[in-house]
């Protein structure tokens, strides 16, 4: 489980921080689906590219 | 409490390594002893304020911009009262007062997120071994600069398994106590709950106050403690020793704003000495110190 932080951490916190910031900036997007596809998108494929290199950025 | 007796009233030149060291003790067993009672209301007051944080933030009443430098001045507040407690500063196992010092010691550290027992028994392998490359699990804050510091740190909580947690680990696992693995078990928790906080919290709509209330902090908050809790008073971390492994130092920020940390020494010499009192025990041992050739930065 502990491997596995990363990608639970950009699915769990990165992805809907994303979709709130979207959702704070982008007028209308806040009854849209796409700024949680979009948070889910960015955070589960950084959480998995964090795994893979062992570093965030 | 009376001072009775000062390095300066003496001439030290003519005692020997064995009088020098009795005077330094009998010097510095008078800031000892006492309820700290600064710090046990430092620990309940950054303790209230983080948690009103929390109502305040969710229910709009107070802005993001507002809660985050505030919580994470409360974690930059949460370490030291709970550092006093590690040292059983508060009182004694077998003392009426043990229960508050460990009251102190779990409860302070709330807004870290850290677990007590851990940070205890890491901290004590701190004070055994400072600056030993192997051994201190402090000793991933050694740098050449202090802006050398910031970016290191930086770049080790950018670590999907940061090289100073595993230094603790490490440090828990060498231990090898009963004691050390219950700790060890109970930081996991801590860290596995505090992710669940966030999750749940950032689930629920609640993203942005987490991150100003717990991420961010931490990692802000965390860069300040290591910076002026490790780097600072041992830096350059590069000798060992009683008297060499930890300085005194002259920052422009003060006192206050390096939370005491000018005055180390004191503590890795007597670490039953109360912080409050670290600056008057410091100008009482001065000249001992300077006898014994230990490090004063400007201080």
């Amino acid at each position: 489980m502990l491997h596995g932080m990363p990608l639970l951490f950009g699915i769990g916190f990165i992805a809907p921080l994303i979709a709130q910031l979207v959702e704070r900036v982008v007028p209308g997007a806040e009854q849209a689906q796409w700024p949680l596809l979009t948070g889910l998108a960015i955070g589960g494929s950084w959480g998995a590219l964090a795994i893979l290199r062992g570093r965030w950025l | 409490m009376s001072v009775v007796a000062t390095a300066p009233d003496r001439d030290l030149d003519g005692l020997s390594t064995q009088e020098l060291l009795r005077l330094e003790r009998a010097i510095a067993e008078q800031f000892m002893g006492g309820l700290p009672w600064g710090s046990i209301i430092w620990a309940f007051t950054n303790l209230t304020v983080w948690l009103s944080l929390w109502p305040l933030t969710l229910s709009g009443g107070l802005p993001l911009w507002a809660a985050a430098p505030i919580a994470t001045l409360n974690v930059i507040l949460a370490y030291l009262p709970s550092h006093e407690a590690q040292h059983r500063i508060i009182a004694r196992e077998g003392e009426p007062l043990f229960w508050l010092n460990e009251l102190v010691g779990h409860l302070s550290l709330v807004p870290m997120g850290m677990a007590y027992g851990a940070a205890r028994l890491t901290h004590y392998e701190h004070h055994k071994h400072a600056n030993d490359p192997e051994l201190d699990p402090d000793i991933n804050t050694r740098s050449d600069s202090g802006w050398h510091m910031v970016v290191k740190d930086i770049g080790m909580q950018l670590q999907t398994a940061p090289k100073m947690n595993t230094a603790y680990a490490n440090a828990l696992e060498r231990i090898g106590t009963e004691d050390a693995r219950r700790a060890g078990a109970v930081a996991l928790a801590y860290a596995l709950a505090k992710n669940a906080l966030l999750f749940g919290f950032a689930w629920a709509g609640y993203a942005l106050e987490v991150a100003a209330l717990i991420w961010l902090p931490h990692i802000v908050g965390g860069v300040y403690i290591r910076f002026f809790l490790s780097w600072a008073p041992h830096h350059p971390a590069a000798d060992l020793g009683r008297y060499r492994d930890t300085r005194g130092f002259r920052s422009r920020l003060g006192n206050i704003l390096t939370m005491g940390m000018q005055y180390h020494i004191i503590h890795h010499l007597y670490p039953r000495v109360p912080l409050m009192r670290h600056p008057a025990a410091f100008r009482a041992l001065r000249p001992i110190l300077v006898a014994r050739g230990c490090r004063l930065d400007g201080i």
